[in-house]
């Protein structure tokens, strides 16, 4: 075997070594599946699908599958629209591409979906107060909000979004976990966690 | 006074079958909602629905609805609908609205009934399927 054809055998097996790991660490943790990087729509109905076909099988309660999907939707919906880090090309058709990431996963019979992205420091701002609310809340309570919401002209820039926050609380079975990150004097990195 | 042609669209796997008929007032939406641009998807047919009821294109008017799954902007659309419905009604058009589920599908019969509440002149009707 020549040197560079051991190099490149060596190399392969460590690869695989840290993939494997990689990908054991992530079962450990019940994720169904994890993605980082640019999102689309396009993304958000491939994995959606995928998410459907497998929950189908570990649940057959319906409700329950339509909970996660709903929840997932949204989440990424908002990846989609509110992620600082964008590009977007006015081809034909659109290019909109918004960096996050959408992690699924189940942990002791229940679901959970995370989706974490940057955004502005004054956007956390105004996030942090809507989901403290959205905390407080039962169920009674949140859908009278998202009636209350429907009804109301949006919010100035809010692409229809806290209406969006409502319905994640709405089919959670329990208030939305939310953090933040500090990144620089002008953006955070914002994480939701809600569990089904 | 310009009737507006019908609007229909074949349900895809994000959007909605569509039936527009304005000349014979009957709408239809059935399927499943969560479209890439929900103003882009829901704009024309709202329009077509405001020009229709102010230009009393038909004497009646049904609207059935009929999902599955919808995500938060189409409840927004469907809202602002059901607001040109309702206005419609307190002028003296005749409008019933049928509010179709499946009748185990406790979430859209949620959305029914909150739906029904803004309903006071249209005849707005609930409608479990088995």
């Amino acid at each position: 075997m020549t040197d560079a054809a051991e190099a490149r055998t060596e190399s392969s097996a460590l690869i695989a070594e840290e993939v494997l790991g990689f990908q054991r660490n992530m079962t450990r943790r019940g994720i169904i599946f994890s993605f980082t990087g640019y999102i689309s729509e396009g993304i958000l109905k491939a994995l959606g699908d995928a998410l459907r076909q497998k929950i189908r099988l570990e649940s057959t309660d319906t409700k329950t599958v339509n909970r996660v999907f709903s929840v997932f939707v949204e989440q990424v919906q908002n990846v989609i629209r509110y992620s600082a880090e964008r590009i977007e090309h006015d081809a034909e058709p659109p290019v909109e591409l918004s960096s996050g990431m959408i992690t699924v996963g189940s942990e002791n019979g229940r679901f959970f979906v995370i989706c974490g992205n940057v955004i502005g420091r004054k956007d956390a701002d105004t996030l942090a107060v809507r989901l403290r609310e959205l905390a407080g809340m039962d169920s009674d309570e949140l859908r009278r909000f998202y009636k209350e919401k429907l009804r109301e002209p949006p919010d100035e820039g809010s692409k229809g979004g806290s209406i969006g926050l409502i319905e994640i609380a709405r089919r959670a079975s329990e208030p939305i976990q939310f953090d933040f990150q500090h990144l620089s004097d002008a953006q955070s990195y914002f994480v939701l966690k809600a569990y089904i | 006074m310009a009737v507006v042609e019908t609007i229909e669209h074949k349900a895809t796997d994000r959007t909605p079958a569509v039936v527009f008929d304005f000349a014979a007032g009957q709408y239809r939406l059935s399927g499943e909602s969560y479209p890439e641009d929900a103003a882009n998807f829901y704009g024309p047919l709202t329009q077509g629905l405001r020009q229709a009821i102010e230009d009393r294109a038909s004497d009646e008017v049904e609207f059935t609805v009929e999902m599955i799954y919808f995500n938060s902007s189409t409840a927004k659309a469907l809202m602002n609908m059901f607001q040109i419905l309702e206005e419609g009604a307190e002028s003296g058009l005749k409008v019933r609205i049928n509010w179709c589920y499946h009748d185990d599908d406790e979430t859209m019969e949620e959305f029914g009934e909150d739906f029904s509440e803004d309903f006071e002149h249209a005849d707005y009707r609930m409608c479990p399927l088995t």
